[in-house]
């Protein structure tokens, strides 16, 4: 009987889990996390925050999944190590497994600041069990400053507003969501944030913090001093490669892993999600890809790959949606291409941009447009020649921008009737 | 598995089928009702593209390997192993719409939650099916992965 081991509990680990279980009835799986939850949904922790979920609603699978899929979880386990054929534990077990997986995930960036660090009312924003003492730190009296205009500092500042006084956002960029909008798009979420009460600072960092237990009030590199009763660290994230580290697997940045099957260079051991370097297929680029869907698919072709069965993995490409308070975002594929065209459609409270490229769609931004914006996605995932199209790529997509025969041919899957 | 399969030649364009599913998944099943007085409004999880020349009814392939249940960041999504039915657990979506983003045939409509087609488990046989006059929506056995 084969043993798994996987290392982490979120997408990619729990996608790794259940695509082995499907793959092989017999195996042991084990999934070790060092947090005290069953496999959570991340991205819910702001919703959490601001009371549209509650605790006992952030979990992926209902506890009886673990036991019906046999799929042990050990929480609150740390991993020391791991070597082909072996992982040990913080707590000193060396166990033994045929594969194993790192799906660490990602830990939190925190940039050198003076005075910022061990104080009572810093915190990140990755993790339930931080959600859980943010939420029981603000008060309605509160001043927040998040640093960060990313993801996951907007998300926690969509999460904090309703709970505190104020929220000040302030980020490096001259832009809010850099890594996933373009200019003009950003020119607009920025003025939702605010039409919302969530001010943003652009173009300036935090740079000092004044108190010693408790930080009463940030400086930034302007000069400018903002009062601060809770801080918020969301400058970003970088893969957790600690593990491939020590098992002196290739890192780059991100762990590297053979784009095919999601090893490592140490044999046995595999690597999914915002760990590793992935291969980005519109640029051709390796880069860290740290998207949910991204994950989910790396972990099931480490799954194949770790189970011996041949499964290529077919490439990565950034897509995302998110919503602030009630806009909608969606965006896929490149924010920016040497020589790409933006064709741009804007109405009443919606804006569309699409990238073009050597007539091949590589990128979209969509505010309060997501309608089957699928469509577009399997455009650019797929590389389709626009030529072989019919009508106008601006209108809301459909399957009636493809010839009959395709059009057929996506909806019966080849079955005749 | 039984899947709803569109047959474009047949297809008038008469968009009966939208009109039965939002009765068949509103809550006073009535059409009149279900069209004009509830609130909020039920939502049609088919829908017919083009135009009285050229069209055809779209709703959820049920895929083997779904991208929609891939990306849902809350496991809200979920492909019933016994029936391979893709549905959106209502109570856990938290409305995000990254399934709208990844949906290859743009089946999933955006509302509070993400809606879809769910082949109406609780009659088992799709409003869509049932009040085609054309026969240009079949529901047949097709295979697929689910057992």
């Amino acid at each position: 009987m084969k043993q798994y081991a996987i290392v982490g509990a979120s997408a990619a680990g729990l996608s790794c889990a259940k695509t082995l279980r499907t793959l092989d009835p017999d195996c042991e799986i084990t999934l070790f996390t060092d947090e005290p939850f069953l496999p959570y949904s991340r991205p819910i922790i702001s919703y959490y925050l601001k009371d549209k979920v509650q605790a006992d609603q952030i979990y992926l699978q209902p506890s009886d999944f673990y036991t019906k899929h046999r799929i042990r979880v050990r929480t609150n386990t740390r991993v020391a190590a791991v070597q082909t054929g072996t992982l040990t534990t913080e707590g000193g077990e060396t166990l033994k497994f045929d594969k194993i997986l790192l799906a660490t995930g990602s830990v939190p960036f925190v940039p050198p600041m003076e005075n910022v660090g061990a104080q009572e009312n810093v915190f990140t924003f990755l993790t339930m069990r931080e959600a859980e003492r943010l939420k029981a730190y603000a008060k309605p009296n509160m001043h927040a400053v998040i640093i960060g205009a990313g993801l996951i500092g907007l998300k926690a500042a969509e999460g904090l507003r309703p709970l505190v006084e104020s929220v000040t956002v302030v980020e490096l960029a001259d832009k809010v969501l850099p890594s996933i909008l373009d200019d003009e798009a950003a020119k607009t979420v920025r003025a939702h944030l605010d039409a919302n009460g969530v001010e943003t600072l652009l173009g300036d960092t935090v740079v000092r913090a004044e108190g010693e237990k408790t930080i009463t009030a940030v400086t930034l590199k302007s000069g400018k001093t903002l009062p601060c009763d809770l801080l918020v660290l969301a400058v970003g994230v970088r893969p957790n490669t600690v593990l491939a580290e020590r098992a002196g697997a290739e890192v780059n940045r991100g762990i590297t892993v053979n784009r095919d099957t999601m090893e490592t260079t140490v044999p046995g051991v595999f690597a999914a999600g915002d760990c590793v370097r992935s291969y980005d297929i519109l640029d051709g680029q390796e880069k860290i890809i740290a998207l949910w869907p991204n994950a989910v698919r790396e972990g099931m072709t480490a799954a194949y790959n770790m189970a011996g069965q041949e499964h290529k993995d077919t490439g990565s490409f950034a897509v995302n949606a998110i919503d602030f308070f009630g806009l909608r975002i969606c965006t896929c594929g490149l924010i920016r291409a040497e020589g790409a065209t933006v064709l741009t459609r804007e109405g009443e409270g919606f804006c569309k941009r699409l990238l073009v490229k050597d007539n091949r769609l590589v990128g979209f931004v969509l505010l309060n447009a997501s309608e089957r914006a699928g469509i577009y996605t399997a455009l650019i995932q797929n590389k389709v020649d626009l030529n072989t199209l019919s009508g106008d790529l601006l209108d809301e997509p459909g399957l009636m921008l493809f010839s009959r025969e395709v059009r057929t041919e996506k909806l019966t899957g080849g079955v005749r009737v | 598995m039984k899947k709803v399969i569109a047959r474009e030649a047949l297809c008038l364009d008469c968009k009966l089928c939208e009109v039965f599913c939002r009765t068949a998944h509103s809550k006073s099943k009535d059409v009149v009702r279900a069209h004009l007085y509830e609130d909020p409004a039920p939502v049609a999880r088919i829908t017919v593209e083009g135009d009285i020349l050229d069209s055809v009814a779209v709703n959820c392939r049920h895929c083997d390997d779904p991208a929609c249940v891939n990306a849902c960041i809350t496991g809200a999504m979920h492909k019933d192993p016994e029936t391979g039915i893709v549905s959106c657990d209502e109570s856990r979506c938290i409305g995000c719409m990254t399934c709208l983003a990844v949906c290859p045939v743009g089946c999933i409509k955006p509302g509070r939650t993400a809606v879809k087609c769910d082949l109406c488990q609780e009659t088992g046989e799709p409003a869509c099916v049932k009040n085609c006059p054309n026969r240009a929506l079949v529901y047949v056995e097709v295979g697929g992965d689910a057992q």
